[in-house]
């Protein structure tokens, strides 16, 4: 049986993951896609989709 | 994200278990086995895919709904979706943007709500029939983050499935479900599935369902049974009457001391050449109806219709969904070309 300092470390290890896959999840999909699509869509391209995000994303951060 | 999967050592090659008497019978086992030619049944998450696809209880909405899809490329497949829904009777106005991004092995999906909830899903798929997937619901509110992790082995006549929803390491509680469903005819599998729930670590709660499907000959029918020993028991009959037209009948009974419950639902789904219709009735006295009609192939206008007879209220939904591409029609027709030459250098078994 784990201590529980090791326990309460444990716990706030999975928080801090948790939050960090919480912000950048989406991110990374849209990197990942972009970067490996075939062919590479040209930044143009991208403008109808991400800035609605980036908006979306500020709207997120006005809000919390 | 994997958990540890004692299917994915190799199996003992027939060559160096001749001096074993164990693993050779088991070898011949495999091998009778195998013989058999049993077909793998699916799994039980899927047991009544064809039942739902037929109904439109997971299809249905109602007020004003639109989905705005943009493919940025087709192989890996990567598209971005906006979707916007209003005008619900019981549901707020949301907008929800998704990713997407799959290759053959690989499936990566995200969304995002206006309030900032994160979805996240992963399924990788490794070699013979195992399957890996994960997927997450991330909120701000406490309490409703969800965590599962999954394991998936189809094997050549059998399934195994083992999921773990919010498992807390330090005292391993949560919810653990393991399923497995086994052909034992050309036709009839049948299986099992254990769901061990652990609030806290003192009580753990066991709930076990039997389950038998039926396969038609043809496969042009499927009956499936569920049945829980506290007295749930679900029944679900799916046919394909003809190559446009699915049936499907659904038979929920629920009865303990506390509750005597029962609903019958039936459908049918017409798959036309540029649209799809379901109509649906059930015991509750709910006749509902959704045709999805697609005008060109990036075009699709869905109409959602419910009428409650016996609570005496209706719901009505209208949608649109638009699909665009980024790539000009020189690349698409260039990819089709490849994806074409890529199927007959390794055709599909």
């Amino acid at each position: 049986m784990p201590s529980e300092d090791t326990k309460e470390r444990i716990a706030k290890v999975i928080d801090v993951g948790r939050t960090v896959l919480h912000y950048a999840w989406i991110p990374m999909i849209i990197y990942v896609g972009f970067t490996r699509s075939n062919p590479q869509p040209s930044l143009i391209k991208c403008v109808t989709s991400v800035p609605s995000f980036i908006l979306f994303i500020d709207f997120f951060r006005q809000t919390h | 994200m994997t958990s540890p999967n004692p299917y994915l050592s190799p199996p003992p090659s027939s060559s160096s278990t001749s001096s074993n008497p164990f693993s050779s019978y088991l070898n011949r086992f495999s091998k009778w086995r195998a013989e058999l030619g049993l077909p793998n049944p699916g799994s039980v998450e899927n047991l009544q895919k064809e039942v739902k696809t037929t109904h439109l209880t997971n299809y249905a909405f109602d007020g004003g709904r639109a989905d705005l899809t943009k493919s940025m490329s087709m192989s890996p497949l990567f598209q971005v979706t906006h979707s916007f829904a209003l005008g619900a009777q019981n549901m707020p106005s949301s907008y929800n943007f998704g990713a997407i991004y799959a290759t053959e092995n690989v499936f990566l999906q995200g969304g995002v709500d206006h309030d900032g909830n994160v979805s996240a899903r992963v399924n990788q798929g490794w070699a013979s029939g195992h399957v890996s997937k994960a997927q997450a619901q991330l909120s701000q509110t406490p309490g409703h983050n969800l965590l599962q992790l999954e394991q998936d082995y189809n094997g050549q006549d059998f399934n195994i499935n083992l999921k773990a929803v919010n498992p807390w390491p330090t005292d391993l509680t949560g919810i653990f479900v393991g399923s497995y469903l086994q052909s034992l005819t050309k036709n009839f599998a049948c299986g099992t599935e254990l769901v061990v729930q652990r609030p806290t670590p003192s009580m753990p709660e066991i709930v076990a369902t039997y389950i038998a499907k039926y396969t038609g000959s043809d496969k042009s029918w499927i009956a499936t049974a569920q049945v829980q020993p506290a007295g749930i028991v679900q029944a679900t009959y799916w046919q394909k009457l003809s190559e446009k037209v699915d049936f499907a009948a659904d038979l929920q009974l629920v009865v303990t001391p506390m509750r005597r419950d029962a609903i019958a639902t039936l459908g049918a789904k017409y798959d036309l050449r540029l649209s799809t219709f379901r109509a649906q009735l059930d015991s509750t006295g709910k006749v509902s109806a959704l045709l999805e009609q697609r005008f060109t192939p990036t075009f699709a206008f869905l109409m959602s219709g419910e009428i409650d007879h016996f609570k005496n209220s209706a719901k009505v939904g209208v949608g649109v969904m638009i699909e665009s591409s980024a790539l000009s029609p020189e690349e698409m027709e260039m990819q089709m070309q490849q994806m074409q030459m890529q199927q007959s250098l390794n055709p599909p078994q």
